[in-house]
């Protein structure tokens, strides 16, 4: 026990970014679980918890802030189309929170496919785990979307805005290219992505959910204006 | 290949919560269109404002579940240092990324469109403070209440907090609207 004490303290004691074969001692000598450990290391007594978690988080926030401003900005330039459109509106912040929770599921299940050991060899496209994922995530995205814009024109029915069938087809048209081509996209960066930094010995699941979210809020801004100006 | 298995209902269904939040807070939009879409560079802003939510307090109930889970963090006792660096880095980290937000906001207004409207900045700040005024203590009580009932906050907290954090969002920018 007292062994196991002054190893922990060791732990406290460790550079956060440095890896030390420590971690790999105790966890294997003690059987405490390398999450634990992380926590011990990252959140122990001598850590300044504020300072952690601001220094790690604001770079992250600051880079998804500008890409979602440079989105943004695609909005902008046709704010009369779109504003004057009430189902997209309503459809708007649904459609950007559903395509951001799709990259980060595919990231985090890919990244503890790798963890696991499921995906072996170059040939990922033959790996069943992906396939099946990949297919999940792509009927969900499709109901999701579908159900999403009948309820924005159901909505947008109750306003003085005239609804008809040519409308109505051009929501649902926007609403399933946009997920479906940014679903597809991201799948490949995910796996693509993961790879390598696999193959780099870096935790996937650190790089990847905040390089699909951002990009998936990125691409959908951009998706999205240019769907609405070839639609209208 | 089985498609339709437990992973596929948790997923559709988290998601199906998540449109929700979307939906109520795309309908607010669209009521207050006049008022709020009118400001020159709002949809500079408002992707991000309604990111930053899922952002920062996402990240914060994940960090509270692997505290509790760990057992470094308690549900009863809200006075412990982890769990006050927690909520101090969230609150701050809220308040720098919407004066980012509002800055960047500023300057493409100011830059591509040759408007320059101050108004912006302090919306977005102000705006900012408010909403995480709600989502941060809403998160924290949530995810405590999940774990005190046997839940795993993880599985629950991503899509309550994308949903709610999307209506305060835009709650928020409507009472910033009004004081600026």
């Amino acid at each position: 026990m007292k062994d196991m004490i002054s190893f922990l303290k060791d732990l406290t004691q460790l550079e956060r970014k440095q890896y030390h074969p420590l971690v790999h001692e105790v966890h294997k000598k003690h059987n405490i679980s390398k999450k634990t450990l992380f926590y011990i290391r990252e959140y122990g007594p001598h850590s300044h918890v504020f300072r952690t978690i601001f220094k790690e988080s604001i770079r992250i926030l600051l880079f998804a802030s500008v890409l979602s401003s440079i989105g943004g900005l695609a909005f902008e330039n046709i704010k009369q189309i779109f504003i004057s459109i009430i189902p997209l509106v309503i459809l708007f912040p649904a459609l950007n929170d559903m395509i951001g929770d799709y990259g980060g599921i595919i990231s985090s299940k890919f990244s503890s496919m790798l963890h696991e050991g499921r995906i072996e060899g170059e040939k990922w496209w033959k790996n069943k785990d992906i396939n099946t994922l990949f297919v999940q995530v792509l009927i969900i995205s499709l109901i999701t979307a579908v159900l999403s814009s009948v309820i924005s024109l159901v909505i947008s029915s109750f306003s003085s805005y005239s609804i008809n069938t040519s409308i109505a087809l051009k929501i649902f048209l926007i609403s399933i290219i946009d997920v479906t081509l940014l679903v597809t996209s991201l799948f490949f960066i995910a796996i693509y992505a993961g790879m390598y930094f696999f193959k780099e010995h870096e935790d996937p699941n650190n790089f990847l959910i905040p390089i699909t979210t951002s990009l998936a809020d990125f691409g959908n801004m951009m998706l999205l204006s240019m769907l609405i100006v070839l639609f209208f | 290949m089985k498609i339709f298995d437990s992973v596929f209902k948790e997923i559709l269904s988290s998601q199906v919560v998540s449109l929700i939040g979307g939906l109520i807070a795309g309908t607010i939009l669209a009521i207050y269109t006049d008022k709020l879409l009118l400001i020159p560079g709002i949809l500079i802003l408002l992707p991000g404002f309604l990111e930053m939510r899922g952002n920062i307090s996402g990240s914060f109930a994940s960090r509270l579940s692997s505290g509790l889970f760990l057992g470094v963090i308690k549900p009863n006792k809200t006075t412990i240092k982890l769990l006050k660096g927690n909520f101090i880095a969230s609150f701050l980290l809220a308040i720098v990324v919407s004066l980012a937000l509002g800055l960047l906001a500023f300057l493409f207004n100011y830059f591509v469109f040759g408007v320059v409207i101050y108004k912006i900045i302090t919306l977005a700040l102000i705006s900012g403070i408010i909403a995480n005024a709600i989502e941060i203590p809403l998160t924290m009580f949530a995810t405590f209440y999940l774990f005190k009932k046997g839940h795993d906050p993880n599985n629950i907290m991503v899509p309550f907090v994308t949903s709610t954090g999307d209506i305060t969002s835009i709650v928020a920018l409507l009472i910033g609207l009004v004081i600026v």
